[in-house]
């Protein structure tokens, strides 16, 4: 009894998945109230017609009273968790009892990660993101929420199954030599041979790395890439396994997911038309909905966008070969850049096991100053809506005027290129006589729109850049099937007489035996570090065919659950500002610690936790990352300069264990698992 | 009134009851279907707003899952809501309340509406908008009138200072409640002391209610209430009304609610056996009495044994044995206060479902109304008077009448309750849950609340509507208790107010889950900075125990304070210790002042009565 649905503000449905039980639940409830005679309508329009109400009183709640829904609890335990992003709400709906609020809500954080690494910038738009998300076509629609729908199962899978999807960390493979090995083969060999080949059509790998199902054997960043972050990297891994999902024990191989393959995003063939500056492209607004979803369609009258620059063309599934198009999050020395394109090679190699390649595209530089700009018009918009004016609202860095003849420079290079451009040159002249010219308005709220706009345009121009194919007459911009083919045979080669062992070291990677003499009555841990992104825990896959030393069965299943369950349990009092945590629980002893320590290993005193609101985004570090962006910049105010790392144990003991041994054992794998030779005791 | 209200609003942002069935067509106004709001001096398009939009979503998410919803959150307030008929119960706290207390509070403040109205739905066809407003305002400020923040989180009953006291002026109040239940019509009793208890036999959830007619009664002179009789002004009695529940508990004699080793039926034990504990004496009962009870068979019982017949084997259901010939009387008795979950988990199940049960009250309801047409009175006893202060002109009619009310009685409770008496003597578990004993979802029975007041303490009597009449009772009653009532009044008086407990290197609370009171060391008082953590903390403890039910102790640190939490099935003790270095790098160690919290509350708690061994 599970849902997630994203709607629009005025109602439409933008996205929506459900398992079967809620959609027959929906089905039921939608034939209830249905006259006799009369077949089921199509499921979109139940839902859509059953969640409208709550979605119409959610915008009032915001228009009226400033406040929004955040959950509702029915008394037979139905949660539903509403978080609106922009103007896109998202509703997460549980009614059989297996996941809490928390649990929604990171679903809807990580649902709109997972949509941003897709649609990048885009999003920024809420408008250009209504129409990628629904798209007028209905079975390209269909197929791209049917693509979305098996990433967000494939990640509730993972966060159900997997511990380190569970504390959204990257778990590597624990064998230092080999790691070793591959590591320097994917620089030396093939890094280097990609990157020096001309099949490689103008991309550059960045970063190269190799899953065994979801641990990573080996990981290689280009000297010239920027660090991956944990957020992008086990969103890739979610991908990759949505891909070839390589779990043995998945009960049912997902043979649709070929399909999903498809990439990222609608496969379309943008269509230049002659006259895009042609105004009159309201038809198209007009053009009839196929089935008869309430619309309650509002259209900003401000925002003209080159409709056909919208249309889009069908295309047959494209070859394998064909990379998915990713936006990632970019560092450089002079900023931060979110959503920079990226073409992501998914090449299997044997079940289980995949090499990954992350591209850099040519035009990304396109990316870079869309998002300058952006971010300048953003930020004039706010200061703009807080009431300044003039001088006062174009001041900080860069300049108005440095953008302004930026801009224009930008606007001209595009014009040779097959980018339509000209809408966005229309409006940015408005925008400069309204801003600029003498006698004319100037700098106040009446700017706002044009400000909007102009952000319109610009995620316009980066869609047309990125999302969308290029048109047949283009050269294909990509690492040459031949070349992805020999990338892939010389792993292959390397790793051949490993393949078996990955297989299975990958399902028992460390394993609490080793534990068992110096810790007795320990039964499980987790390590995390949080600076690197990367977590140590012995393996409890527990399945039919595999057992762990917790055997099998209802055991095994309990102790899972406990994990789990302590998982969110110490989050919530980390969110309450509480960073050591023990538990009596039954015959176990739980225990919770959250430290940090410099770059060489002294530990720092405990400072203050930020204490967040109930519906802060969720602790973890996959849809946001609570570690980085709040915690260790929240502490690094009294560390400047220094590097500050954060670790994170838990443990479960026995109960019958004195405190006074637990917190010893915790201790001692407190301070060994992550010794300098980063090899835990084995 | 509104004066309190504001300066303890850090509690309650919100409470609206909206009647949905006033604003059914397309012309209704939403204003139309708000029967009481508050804070009262909202505005109305605000008003609307809010009622508008939670129930309407409530509705429409009720209907897509099939169950009324119980939480509702936004971001910077939560509410506890509750749907039942059309109408729509909201109450609203600030975001860091915890979400159980919320939906405590909410429950507790529909109980106590009921208790004192009677039903809801009636209670509007029968009294005006604005009388019932002030009482849901009553009911509302005397519910958030605890001292300290903690009381936000526990709901609990205000005790005198047991430490403090002469163990044998308890015994003396205890006493007396025995000696006034000699009277068959007492059912029960409490004796309060300046808007505290002193000794009380009834479950804490209904001294609690009792004791807001105590405390308004308290701050008003007596004689504004009741003229003089030949009681005085100090004695007077207000109807009300109690669920099936809480009436079968209060029948059960004393001795079984105490003796829940007793495993030989108890219907077989002598009559004359349970009165001789019920009053601590030898004192045979009087013959009239069973002669009595005979003669009152009531047909009227039956209404109240669909709802239970078919819900569980082991609910105690007093019609049980004696109208259900399917249900023979060897079915399994329960001890009282269930060791096992069983009987209280059937139970929960049978009321939680509310659909299949309703029309059969809708149906049954009837028999209520005669008897509520004399609800909202202050009676004033010997009828001379002119009515309670409060009830306007209802007051005064219902003093000519209050005879019809009796006999209405006879053939509808009274007779119900003493068959229960005897057919199915072990008692009920005690009304705890208030989430499933819904007040408007069982029959309430008129009953009637009597008030002896001597100065600074009160002796509150839950007694049979009959004893109104029976001036031969009612004298017993009066003058077997007045002299004990002043000495015990003198005594308490000298007792100093238990100056609050010195604030000495830590802090701690105490819960106990059966008698709800609350032991603590915190001052209290508005703005106790310093507390801050202690509370925070503890409130995130108890949502935590109350979520899981297997956790027994728990132990959690922030930057500034370590704060440990135990419980067990009886009890919750949370502790703090003040001072003492907590600086520390968070990495695990076992010399860690956090992890010998546990020893020193064992230590430290001792003196205040709190054993954690």
């Amino acid at each position: 009894m599970k849902c997630l649905l994203i709607a629009s503000e005025s109602a439409e449905v933008l996205f929506h998945w459900t398992d079967p039980e809620y959609q027959q639940h929906i089905q039921e409830q939608y034939g209830a109230s249905q006259e006799e005679g009369q077949g089921l309508p199509a499921f979109e329009d139940s839902i859509s017609t059953l969640f409208a109400p709550i979605i119409i009183s959610c915008s009032t709640m915001v228009d009226r009273l400033g406040d929004s829904y955040t959950s509702f609890t029915t008394e037979n335990n139905h949660i539903y968790v509403l978080h609106q992003f922009d103007e896109c709400l998202y509703i997460a709906v549980n009614g059989d009892g297996e996941e809490g609020e928390d649990d929604l809500r990171r679903k809807t954080y990580v649902m709109k990660k997972m949509i941003e690494v897709l649609f990048g910038m885009v999003t920024l738009s809420s408008y250009l993101l209504r129409r990628e998300l629904r798209p007028q076509d209905t079975d390209q629609r269909a197929r791209l929420w049917k693509h979305l729908q098996s990433l967000l199962e494939t990640y509730s899978h993972l966060r159900e199954n997997d511990q380190s999807f569970l504390v959204e960390a990257v778990e590597r493979l624990i064998h230092p030599t080999l790691c070793e090995q591959c590591i320097e083969f994917l620089e030396r060999r093939l890094v280097q041979q990609l990157n020096s080949s001309v099949e490689r059509a103008g991309e550059e790998v960045l970063h190269a790395f190799i899953l065994v199902h979801t641990k990573l054997l080996a990981f290689y960043s280009s000297r010239n890439a920027s660090t991956l972050s944990t957020s992008d990297l086990l969103t890739l891994i979610i991908m990759a396994q949505n891909m070839y999902p390589s779990d043995v024990d998945h009960d049912d191989p997902a043979p649709e997911d070929v399909e999903s393959t498809s990439g990222s995003g609608p496969e379309s063939f943008y269509t230049p038309e002659p006259s895009p500056t042609d105004r009159d492209s309201s038809s198209s607004e007009e053009k009839p909905v196929r089935g008869s979803t309430p619309v309650f369609e509002f259209v900003d009258p401000d925002i003209q966008m080159a409709e056909d620059s919208l249309q889009t063309l069908e295309v047959p599934p494209p070859d394998p070969s064909t990379p998915h198009r990713v936006f990632l999050e970019v560092s450089l020395k002079e900023g931060l850049y979110p959503m920079m394109p990226h073409s992501m090679y998914c090449l299997p190699l044997w079940p289980g096991i995949t090499l990954v390649l992350l591209t850099k595209v040519p035009t990304s530089a396109v990316a870079m100053s869309v998002y300058k700009f952006l971010e300048a018009f953003a930020k004039l918009e706010k200061r703009l809506s807080e009431g300044q004016e003039g001088s006062a609202a174009t001041r900080g860095q860069p300049t108005i005027h440095d953008v302004r003849s930026k801009l224009d420079k930008f606007i001209k290079a595009l014009g040779p290129s097959e980018i339509q451009s000209a809408q966005l040159q229309n409006v940015w002249t408005e925008f400069k006589n309204r801003a600029f010219a003498r006698g004319g308005p100037g700098f106040n709220r009446d700017l706002i729109p044009w400000c909007k706009n102009m952000k319109t345009q610009l995620c316009g121009i980066y869609r047309q850049c990125f999302l969308i194919e290029s048109g047949p007459t283009d050269i294909p911009r990509r690492l040459s099937p031949g070349l992805q083919e020999r990338a892939q045979t010389m792993v292959q080669e390397k790793l051949m007489d490993w393949k078996d062992f990955l297989l299975v070291k990958s399902k028992r990677n460390i394993t609490m035996v080793s534990y068992l003499e110096d810790f007795p009555g320990l039964i499980h841990f987790i390590c995390v570090d949080r600076s690197t992104g990367q977590m140590i825990a012995p393996s409890l896959s527990i399945t039919e065919r595999a057992t762990s030393e917790l055997g099998k069965g209802p055991v095994a299943q309990f102790i899972k659950r406990k994990v789990w369950d302590l998982v969110s349990t110490t989050r919530h009092y980390l969110q309450k500002g509480y960073s050591t945590v023990t538990l009596r629980d039954g015959d176990f002893y739980f225990c919770y610690f959250l430290w940090f320590e410099n770059e060489t290993g002294f530990k720092l005193e405990a400072g203050d936790i930020p204490v967040l609101p109930d519906d802060s985004a969720p602790i973890g570090m996959l849809a946001w990352d609570y570690y980085s962006r709040k915690l260790l910049r929240y502490y690094s105010k009294n560390h400047q300069g220094e590097v500050v790392k954060c670790y994170e144990l838990l443990t479960v003991h026995l109960g019958v264990i004195p405190t006074e041994i637990i917190l010893q054992h915790c201790r001692q794998l407190a301070s060994k698992l992550w010794e300098p030779s980063r090899n835990p005791l084995l | 009134l509104k004066w309190i209200l504001r300066h303890t609003s850090s509690r309650c942002t919100y409470f609206f009851l909206y009647d949905g069935s006033k604003v059914k067509g397309e012309g209704d106004r939403t204003r139309e279907g708000i029967c009481y709001f508050y804070p009262e001096e909202t505005p109305l398009d605000r008003q609307e707003l809010l009622c508008g939009q939670l129930a309407g979503v409530g509705r429409c998410v009720s209907e897509l899952s099939f169950s009324p919803v119980r939480i509702l959150r936004l971001r910077r307030n939560k509410f506890a809501i509750r749907m039942k008929d059309d109408f729509f119960w909201a109450l609203g706290c600030s975001v860091e309340v915890p979400i159980v207390s919320v939906c405590e509070l909410l429950d507790q403040l529909i109980d106590l509406f009921c208790f004192y109205n009677g039903s809801v739905r009636q209670s509007y066809q029968l009294s005006s908008q604005e009388f019932l407003a002030a009482r849901w305002a009553r009911y509302l400020s005397h519910l958030q009138s605890g001292s300290s923040e903690l009381h936000h989180i526990f709901s609990c009953l205000r005790t005198i200072d047991s430490t403090n006291v002469d163990p044998l002026l308890l015994l003396k109040a205890a006493l007396i409640l025995q000696a006034c239940q000699r009277c068959p019509l007492v059912l029960a009793g409490c004796i309060l002391f300046r808007g505290r208890v002193v000794s009380t036999q009834m479950c804490p959830e209904l001294t609690m209610k009792v004791m807001v007619h105590e405390s308004e009664t308290y701050t008003k002179t007596p004689a504004a209430h009741c003229s003089s009789g030949p009681f005085g002004g100090a004695v007077s009695s207000v109807t009300v009304f109690l669920t099936l529940s809480e009436l079968q508990y209060l029948q059960s004699a004393p001795v079984n609610k105490h003796l829940s080793s007793e495993s030989t039926p108890q219907k077989e034990t002598p009559r004359r056996k349970t009165r001789l504990s019920r009053t601590l004496s030898d004192m045979p009962s009087t013959d009239s009495d069973p002669s009595d009870r005979g003669s009152l068979q009531s047909p009227q019982l039956e209404s109240f044994s669909p709802q239970l017949s078919d819900s569980s084997v082991f609910s105690p259901v007093p019609s049980h044995s004696a109208t259900d010939p399917l249900h023979p009387p060897t079915q399994p008795l329960q001890p009282p206060f269930s060791n096992g979950k069983h009987s209280s988990e059937a139970e929960d199940e049978a009321l939680e479902e509310p659909s299949y049960y309703h029309s059969f009250h809708s149906n049954g309801g009837d028999s209520q109304t005669d008897a509520s047409v004399f609800e909202e009175n202050c009676q004033v006893l010997n009828g001379g008077g002119d009515g309670g202060g409060d009830g306007g002109g209802d007051g005064g009619a219902a003093c000519g009448t209050v005879f019809d009310f009796r006999e209405a009685a006879n053939d509808e409770s009274h007779d119900g309750k003493e068959d229960g008496c005897r057919s199915a003597p072990e008692p009920p578990r005690p009304p705890h849950c208030g989430a499933f004993d819904d007040p408007e979802q069982s029959q309430l029975v008129p009953m009637t609340l009597y008030l002896h007041r001597v100065k600074g303490l009160v002796l509150a009597l839950l007694v049979e509507p009959l004893f109104l009449s029976d001036t031969a009772s009612m004298e017993e009653v009066y003058h077997s208790s007045l002299a004990s009532l002043n000495g015990l009044e003198a005594h308490l008086r000298t007792v100093a107010p238990g100056a609050p407990g010195a604030p000495g290197p830590y802090v701690f609370a105490h819960f106990d889950h059966i008698q709800s009171t609350l032991t603590t060391n915190l001052s209290g008082g508005p703005g106790g900075a310093p507390e801050r953590p202690f509370v925070r903390a503890t409130s995130l403890l108890h949502s935590h125990f109350c979520n899981t039910e297997t956790l027994q102790e728990a132990i959690i640190r922030s930057a500034g304070a370590a704060v440990y939490g135990t419980r067990s099935v009886a009890q919750e003790t949370y502790f703090q210790q003040h001072g003492g270095s907590f600086r520390n790098s968070g990495i695990p160690n076992h010399q860690d002042s956090a992890f010998s919290l546990p020893g020193k509350a064992r230590h430290r708690l001792l003196k205040h009565g709190v054993n954690l061994l």
